[in-house]
């Protein structure tokens, strides 16, 4: 991507810490977790009853007064993307026309979307009410769901649910008229689809693109497929802002979080045309896959050190020029084990040296919404020369060597590594770098 | 400078044929896919037929299927098809790749919901509140499955392809609704255009015929519900149309440097020159009715590729047949080509294969490629009554022989997400 440079100019986001880029910042200075008990449904059946849970949120009043009505057919992942959206373009200063219709200050067909999304669970009581409609002697009945019972859908219940409608209702809202894609890979999401987008704006497809992503798996499905996997804490309900614990000696899972986090990405000389002032600049991707990921059930990474290395000969850095690095950490031991040895394996010696700093241990994983919160932390550091702490890290798991701090740590941060990986074995890595002045 | 990308092979399992070659002769001789719903009782529903893959045989066709126990249903497809590809392009005996090296770009769908299960328990925890959760928890863990589970995220097709194949490159899947595989080939290109990438395996799979699928599109009012006519059900262009037939399968192909094709010399079966995307940014229920976005992303991969309408020999179009979509298209092949619309050929091969969602565009453009090599137009068929609003030449009933140096392939999707992808014949 040397054609055209990507800065990031404005951030949004949507996580159980804070929403909005102060709010955010400010929570993960204070090394606060909001993982607590979830609310949103009795998980009292469940083994883990804690989650990083969005507190009293509703994307209502991020959507013009028009668009109040479509929140109706938005699953909680798409209002999450919604919010996050209209944060992000306020933040950079760009006026769409979901934000003033009278002022729109973007090109609509130079603007693109770039939102990574789950599989999305259907709401079990909505779909519960119709399927109980077409029930015979005490069980479900094909033929009278066929016949009458899917009737009791709602007619536009399909999409609720479309992984792709995240980005789809922002670029409705926004109007944004470029390419739009939704990328379904897990944690690795959001950093797969903005080192994508940074392309885009290399190869002039777009002038600025809405990237990043956004999930919510607080939902008996999604904490059941969790907990299929053995990858949920459950000896620490009692306890849930201690639960997880990136990278920590006493690591026994995650914690499943919901938000998620989107960036404004605009080609470098637009951003300086219009004096905007950068976070910092997309200076390098790389991605890669593990055909082992296919084992989902054991731990794996996805090659991550692979995709940082690339992502580094990308950004024309080497290890010596990283300040920092925004880890996955997802508190699963097994995992924190071989992200660590990745980072290990991509920065050699200075893996030990240089700040790394996890988001998990404040809000628990986001799944495709992770790569979004990690980058735009990413992105807030740069401007606030602070590495955040991690939050429930005390000290070092076996095989764990990176430089990680429960507290967070001031410093000048000209060059910062993320990286993610999804249970399937996809990952993917982003440099940011200070913008030139 | 970008790099050339090329096209060196193609797998495809669909409800015409499970290979590439029975697909063309099943279309050329204007056969439909379409028949009843064998997959799931569906006598009671609007729509009771569908285009289903029948007598798939995965281990024929996969040989270390057993690797593969957990894949689902379009995970098995997407392998099939996986591995047609690679001993298409001769990858098989290709010491030059490096797995590195190998890209996976899928615009695969999710899994199949275990249908059953998760409505037993809905039943099963249903109180005057809604779904007890607590009870429902407790049944969940003893009936559901685990791997049922996980493979219904839909990179799960990607982990399954870098598995057999070994890669380790970048590795993506988008789920752009009906335009996935399409954006998906789009985005491989340009992994290659851009030196990341020496060979990606790209296209996609799906399958949306269960219960839920079915009868979510059923409740959008989008399929076709010509119960008694069911083989000529899917009627693109065709005034007499009434939605499309839901459909099943996948398609990858082999998209691959050039430079490194021809140095391990490969056979080159047409090269990707253009790539346009869009948003029709309007509704999620309705595409823009002036066709602009859909026109838009035409527009852009002839930009792309550096050429004028008057160079496309013939669209594919995305013609699903339902009222809106068929009459739209129309409308923006006029905004993209001007009147250069009325000389070029546009056909829907939907008409004989149904709809396959997420591997609906990669299934299209392996027809695309065949129709450059035999110089033969795959028609629309069920075309008998023409409609006002679209009167374009959708090459009717027959297919048409036709020289094809240069050809465009549309998919858009639910939401508003438009690809269009434009392939020259290999010299």
């Amino acid at each position: 991507m040397h054609d055209r440079r990507a800065v990031i100019t404005g951030v949004g986001v949507v996580t159980p810490v804070g929403v909005g880029v102060q709010a955010f910042a400010d929570a993960l200075e204070s090394g606060r977790s909001a993982v607590r008990d979830i609310s949103l449904f009795d998980a009292s059946g469940f083994p883990c009853r804690i989650g990083g849970e969005l507190e009293s949120f509703s994307a209502r009043k991020f959507v013009p007064k028009s668009y109040r009505k479509s929140v109706k057919v938005m699953a909680r992942d798409i209002e999450i993307a919604v919010a996050a959206a209209d944060l992000a373009f306020r933040d950079a200063g760009l006026t769409t026309r979901g934000i003033d219709p009278d002022n729109v200050d973007v090109d609509c067909k130079r603007l693109g979307c770039n939102i990574g999304a789950g599989l999305i669970c259907t709401d079990l009581s909505e779909l519960g009410a119709a399927v109980n409609t077409a029930v015979v002697d005490g069980t479900f009945d094909l033929r009278q769901w066929g016949e009458h019972g899917l009737d009791n859908l709602t007619p536009l219940w399909l999409l609720k649910y479309l992984p792709n409608m995240l980005a789809c209702h922002v670029t409705i809202i926004h109007g944004c008229e470029g390419s739009s894609n939704n990328i379904t890979c897990g944690d690795a999401s959001a950093h797969l689809g903005v080192g994508e987008s940074a392309g885009w704006i290399a190869r002039g497809a777009v002038d600025a693109v809405v990237a990043g992503g956004a999930e919510s798996k607080l939902n008996p499905m999604g904490v059941l497929r969790q907990s299929l996997l053995h990858r949920l804490r459950t000896d620490a309900n009692d306890a849930p802002a201690d639960a997880c614990r990136p990278f920590d000696a006493d690591a026994g899972g995650t914690v499943i979080g919901e938000g998620g986090g989107l960036l404004i990405l605009e080609a470098a000389e637009r951003a300086q045309q219009r004096g905007a002032a950068p976070y910092a600049e997309l200076a390098g991707f790389g991605a890669a896959c593990d055909p082992q990921g296919i084992a989902a059930t054991r731990p794996n990474v996805g090659s991550l050190d692979l995709a940082v290395s690339k992502a580094m000969a990308d950004a024309d850095v080497g290890p010596d020029d990283v300040d920092a690095i925004f880890c996955q950490g997802s508190g699963v031991p097994g995992e924190d084990r071989l992200e660590a040895q990745a980072w290990a394996a991509a920065l050699g010696d200075a893996a030990e040296r240089v700040p790394a700093c996890a988001l998990t241990g404040a809000i628990g994983t986001l799944f495709a919404g992770a790569g979004g919160a990690a980058l735009a932390a990413a992105a807030v550091a740069m401007k606030r020369n602070m590495v955040p702490g991690t939050v429930n890290f005390s000290r070092p798991a076996e095989g764990v060597t990176l430089n990680l701090s429960r507290q967070g740590r001031s410093a000048e941060l000209n060059c910062i590594v993320t990286a993610a990986y999804s249970i399937g074995g996809q990952s993917a890595a982003c440099v940011l770098k200070r913008p030139e002045a | 400078m970008n790099r050339r990308v090329v096209i060196t092979g193609m797998g495809t399992v669909n409800p015409l044929a499970h290979e590439v070659e029975g697909t063309w002769a099943a279309m050329l001789a204007g056969r439909s896919g379409i028949a009843p719903n064998e997959l799931f009782d569906a006598s009671t529903f609007a729509s009771t037929f569908c285009a289903q893959v029948r007598g798939y045989d995965f281990a024929a066709q996969v040989p270390d299927a057993d690797k593969h126990a957990h894949a689902g249903r379009h995970c098995r497809f997407a392998l099939g098809a996986g591995v047609q590809a690679w001993r298409h392009a001769r990858l098989d005996a290709c010491d030059a790749l490096r797995p590195e090296r190998l890209g996976i770009y899928l615009g695969s769908g999710e899994g199949s919901l275990d249908f059953e299960n998760f409505t037993s328990l809905l039943v099963d925890a249903w109180s005057d509140n809604g779904v007890d959760a607590v009870q429902w928890a407790k049944l969940a863990y003893e009936r559901m499955d685990l791997w049922r589970e996980i493979e219904q995220e839909s990179n799960m097709v990607c982990a399954h392809l870098a598995a057999e194949f070994g890669a380790r490159g970048p590795a993506f899947n988008v789920l752009t609704a009906c335009a996935a595989s399409t954006q998906a080939m789009g985005e491989a290109t340009w992994l290659i255009r851009r030196g990341e990438c020496d060979a990606v395996l790209t296209g996609g799979a799906h399958s949306m015929i269960h219960p839920l699928g079915t009868s979510g599109f059923i409740r959008l009012t989008a399929l076709s519900t010509r119960n008694d006519e069911v083989a000529t059900a899917s009627r693109p262009f065709d005034l007499t149309r009434d939605g499309f037939v839901l459909g099943e399968g996948a398609s990858v192909l082999v998209f691959e440097d050039y430079e490194f094709a021809k140095a391990r010399g490969a056979t080159i079966l047409a090269e990707v020159i253009g790539y346009g995307a869009s948003a029709d940014a309007f509704r999620i229920t309705d595409q823009d009715p002036e066709g602009d976005g859909a026109a838009t992303a035409m527009t852009a991969a002839l930009a792309d590729a550096g050429l004028g309408p008057e160079d496309i020999d013939y669209v594919s179009a995305h013609g699903t047949a339902t009222k809106q979509n068929d009459e739209v298209e129309t409308r923006a092949v006029k905004r993209a080509f001007g009147e250069q619309a009325y000389r070029v050929p546009v056909s829907s091969v939907k008409s004989m294969l149904g709809h396959l969602i997420a591997a609906a565009g990669a299934t299209e453009l392996i027809t695309c490629i065949l129709a450059m090599r035999d110089g033969v137009i795959p028609p629309t068929t069920n075309y008998r009554t023409s409609d006002p609003a679209c009167d374009l030449d959708y090459v009717p009933n027959e297919p048409r022989r036709a020289e094809l140096k240069t050809v465009m392939s549309n998919s858009f999707g639910f939401g508003g997400q438009n690809n269009t992808l434009i392939l020259r014949r290999a010299e």
